[in-house]
């Protein structure tokens, strides 16, 4: 069977290879029921777990830079916004000048940061292990317009081609004498220079890419016949309909709780 | 005896109208949970993470964001599909670089805008949309923005359909007047979903407004007032510039342009061609 690429064939033999959508349901289900709680040893839970399954699968590397960039600008401006400056709070530790350093405020902002680190961490994690190509296959089975799933696997694919060709057109016009000096207008200058080329570029590059696409059928309406074949079981299914369920109760709770308080 | 019977029924007219209450439930999903969050906010903004403010905004914004792109995604011509992905990239490269730096802008929303001015609100709001949620897949904390990013480029096609982009100055103005729109729209997200911003000059410029003795919600509206319509204003420009420097052959993909004559000096198309193919014949 033509189908089955070697990965696809040593799928069954790996237990690490889950279908996507599995994946994305425990992701997506474990954010909810974290930020549904709000409880930072829940957090601390989901974040320390989120780190040894990265760990385990072998992302931990990238994981950890890629949440690093996202929380550490968060952390920081948290902690300045609600450790300086929390009106609210009535416990001050420290005063200087207008600022007041509270225990409420500190409080709340390492509530947040824990909180948005496992949310974080958790998406992360499924990011970074998902196989790009088998959740393309599995979201267009489950009946996802192809137009989605064509959109998601085109970004991610052009990503590293458009940074690659950003570079060349750098490098391009340095060639040609672009100093990029302190200066603003020397700043913006060299931003149109290098912008108009690139932008140029990749709507020619889509409009061949269009009347290729067009070609081959994209608009075109009825079923689509996939060549990739993505694992699943009944297990997993069973397990995505109790974690969205699961998720689903945590939501309903969590506002029940709150129109009963208010 | 000519049968109707003997062509199949047409879809379109059911499935247009389906795509259209998708359409308004998006938007009414999205204007709902935002008159919801501000009615309701200054009980429980302190009461600690996990408040029900936070999931109401979440799935409020998310779910009409997705029934948006489920509603225009179908309908869009491949030459406006294939430039979204580009158009995401672009947001995200520039916006990646921007975030990175000490200022208190975002100009991650260029790429939404060029498609907005290309191809019309719909595609715009679309881009916005999708634009956040694939982006989410690097960073999940521009997910619950998805609402805000359709508005803009809802905003950006409407600006470009009435013609603010025929004059260069105007722009600018109608950058200005989307940042405000987007900007008070986005503020309940980072204050109920974050308790902050995620940009550290953005978090300076809050703090003041907090020291000041401002709720939350106050501070982080008064600072997108800041900072958003300058940022569109920018994106704006950037967008005009970018467009005008298009070579025609590349503007003739998009209808949109030509049937709003949406740039300056471009008369639609069948009487600029005429004349050119008769010099051509002449000579």
């Amino acid at each position: 069977m033509t189908a089955s690429s070697p990965r696809t064939a040593a799928g069954p033999d790996r237990p690490g290879r889950l279908n996507p959508l599995t994946l994305l349901a425990a992701a997506g289900s474990t954010a909810v029921i974290t930020t549904a709680a709000g409880s930072w040893p829940l957090s601390l839970t989901v974040l320390a777990a989120s780190l040894g399954l990265s760990a385990a699968g072998g992302t931990a590397r990238r994981v950890v830079a890629a949440a690093a960039a996202i929380l550490v600008p968060l952390s920081l401006s948290l902690v300045m916004l609600h450790g300086l400056f929390f009106p609210e709070g009535t416990t001050v530790l420290a005063e200087w000048g207008p600022g007041r350093v509270t225990a409420e405020g500190l409080g709340f902002a390492g509530r947040r940061i824990l909180q948005l680190g496992a949310v974080v961490l958790a998406l992360l994690v499924f990011s970074f292990s998902v196989s790009v190509p088998d959740l393309v296959a599995a979201l267009s089975a489950r009946g996802v317009q192809g137009r989605f799933a064509f959109v998601l696997a085109s970004t991610l694919t052009l990503l590293p081609a458009i940074s690659a060709r950003a570079r060349r057109i750098r490098q391009a016009q340095e060639s040609r004498g672009l100093v990029v000096t302190r200066g603003l207008l020397s700043r913006v200058a060299a931003f149109r220079l290098q912008a108009v080329p690139l932008v140029l570029s990749l709507v020619e590059d889509a409009g061949t890419r269009s009347a290729a696409l067009e070609a081959r059928g994209l608009s075109n309406a009825g079923p689509r016949t996939s060549y990739r074949e993505v694992p699943d079981s009944r297990l997993q299914r069973t397990a995505r309909a109790v974690l969205v369920l699961v998720a689903a109760a945590a939501l309903v709770l969590r506002l029940v709780q709150a129109g009963a308080s208010a | 005896m000519s049968s109707p019977s003997l062509t199949l029924p047409s879809q379109e007219r059911p499935a247009a109208r389906r795509r259209r209450l998708l359409e308004i439930l998006g938007a009414l999903a999205i204007a709902a949970t935002y008159v919801y969050l501000v009615l309701n906010q200054p009980s429980d903004i302190t009461g600690g993470p996990g408040s029900a403010s936070a999931l109401i905004a979440l799935s409020g914004f998310l779910a009409g964001a997705v029934l948006l792109i489920v509603a225009v995604l179908p309908t869009l011509p491949a030459s406006t599909l294939v430039l979204i992905p580009v158009a995401l990239v672009l947001n995200i490269v520039l916006g990646q670089f921007v975030g990175s730096t000490l200022v208190p802008f975002y100009l991650d929303a260029i790429g939404t805008v060029l498609i907005a001015v290309l191809a019309g609100p719909a595609a715009g709001a679309a881009t916005g949309a999708l634009s956040s949620i694939v982006w989410s897949f690097f960073n999940p904390t521009v997910l619950p923005f998805a609402a805000g990013a359709a508005l803009i480029g809802c905003l950006a096609g409407l600006a470009a359909r009435y013609g603010l982009f025929r004059r260069f100055y105007l722009a600018p103005v109608a950058g200005f007047v989307t940042g405000i729109i987007a900007g008070v729209v986005s503020a309940p997200v980072a204050a109920f979903v974050f308790g902050g911003t995620s940009g550290v000059a953005t978090g300076a410029i809050v703090s003041a407004f907090r020291a000041m003795g401002d709720t939350l919600l106050a501070a982080i509206t008064k600072q997108a007032l800041i900072s958003d319509p300058m940022d569109k204003a920018i994106v704006f420009t950037i967008v005009a510039i970018l467009v005008y420097a298009l070579p025609r052959r590349a503007r003739q993909q998009f209808p949109f342009l030509r049937r709003h004559r949406v740039l300056a000096g471009k008369a639609p198309a069948a009487t600029t061609e005429a004349p050119a193919q008769g010099a051509a014949r002449d000579n």
